[in-house]
């Protein structure tokens, strides 16, 4: 194994006991990059160059000891060190990640709570997000508040359905799960920015953000994946009732939702009701509830056979 | 199901450019959305109609950008 091995010795030496593929142990591969004994760039990465502690003390002694390595690991540190650095410094101007993290405060209670009344919106009384000296409190102590994380895993989670519902009717291959999920981000995005066009048009002066229009959109993804998973329980019709439930639980929640947002300003500011102004915001509330339902029948009726 | 990012991100690219070749005063001035036509009003509501044609003359003044003076030499 050694010989033939076009890598300096020391390398192969410290591939010994990693031989059989796999055996890595996950834990070894966080310590060992965070550590000191670290390789930096180079030659050691790879999927065969962490050494067990017992086996690995003597061969990285030796590797240590060369001057020339100690240069390397040493440059190759303080180059990632930089590119951390620049990172850091710049991730802030295209992400905004103080902002996001609002949105992921969130916990189990919240989560139960709010499924619960994405499915059954029917019995709540107080839609009105809670504020706590001009800024919205976090999701965690809220639970009108909108939120990212299940958007986000209800997306993934659409994504690995649709691949096993595929998978269950032999249609499955892996660049469809990529078609997938490039075709349901597309939807979010034509709607979010038709969505923005629109309250751009009205002029309705609202504080609902672009990231809060991607979390109230994303929340119907949540009813999605219950439909498909009863689609292949169940069949056809288990897919057309639970469905239908959900689109008609997301239209109430939307509406109840997007009322509060759009149409409360008009009454707040003390300008005197005018109907026609209300009446396209009222309209504009509509289309935007109604495409829930028909996206959610959109991206999914292909799934179950 | 062949509505993907990129086919959207080329679609978002031709309306732009749909909205940024409308000719002011060939076009616009004739259905009555040229720019100095609607600006009247200082009022509360500006309307939709303003709020479109601001809307294309934003995007055309971005698209157009610092070649200004050579778009009204060339006269297509």
């Amino acid at each position: 194994m050694n010989e033939p091995h076009p890598s300096p010795p020391a390398a192969s030496k410290r591939r010994i006991p990693v031989s059989p593929p796999g055996m890595a142990d996950p834990h070894q591969l966080f310590d060992d990059t965070s550590s000191a004994q670290s390789r930096g760039f180079g030659a050691q990465r790879g999927p065969g160059g962490l050494g067990y502690p017992a086996a690995a003390a003597s061969p990285q002694e030796a590797f240590l000891a060369d001057p020339v390595s100690n240069m390397a690991m040493a440059y190759g540190s303080s180059l990632a060190a930089q590119g951390k650095e620049l990172v850091d410094k710049n991730i802030d101007r295209f992400i905004p990640v103080t902002k996001l993290k609002y949105y992921f405060a969130v916990d189990t209670m919240y989560v139960g709570k709010k499924l619960g009344l994405l499915f059954f919106p029917y019995l709540h009384q107080d839609w009105e997000v809670q504020y706590q000296q001009d800024t919205p409190v976090a999701p965690r102590f809220d639970i009108n508040a909108p939120d990212l994380y299940i958007p986000a895993m209800a997306f993934i989670t659409y994504i690995l359905v649709a691949g096993l519902a595929l998978g269950t009717q032999d249609r499955f291959s892996p660049d469809l799960l990529g078609l997938q999920a490039s075709s349901a981000l597309a939807w979010l995005t034509l709607e979010v920015l038709a969505i923005l066009l629109s309250l751009y048009l009205l002029t309705v002066n609202t504080d609902l953000t672009t990231i809060d229009l991607v979390a109230f959109l994303g929340y119907k993804y949540v009813g999605m994946i219950g439909g498909v998973l009863m689609g292949l329980l169940f069949g056809k019709v288990g897919y057309y009732l639970v469905l239908g439930w959900c689109c008609v639980s997301i239209f109430v929640f939307m509406i109840r939702t997007l009322r509060l947002k759009i149409l409360a300003e008009a009454a707040a500011q003390g300008v005197p009701v005018r109907g026609a102004r209300n009446q396209l915001r009222m309209y504009l509330t509509m289309a935007v509830a109604a495409a829930q339902p028909l996206l959610m029948y959109w991206l999914t009726f292909h799934l179950v056979r | 199901m062949a509505f993907t990012l990129y086919s959207l991100l080329q679609a978002a690219l031709l309306c732009v450019n749909a909205i940024a070749v409308l000719h002011e005063e060939r076009f616009l001035k004739n259905i009555g959305w040229g720019t100095d036509q609607g600006i009247g009003g200082f009022g509360e509501e500006p309307g939709i109609k303003s709020q479109l044609t601001n809307l294309i003359r934003s995007v055309r003044t971005v698209m157009r950008g610092k070649k200004k003076n050579e778009w009204n030499t060339l006269k297509f």
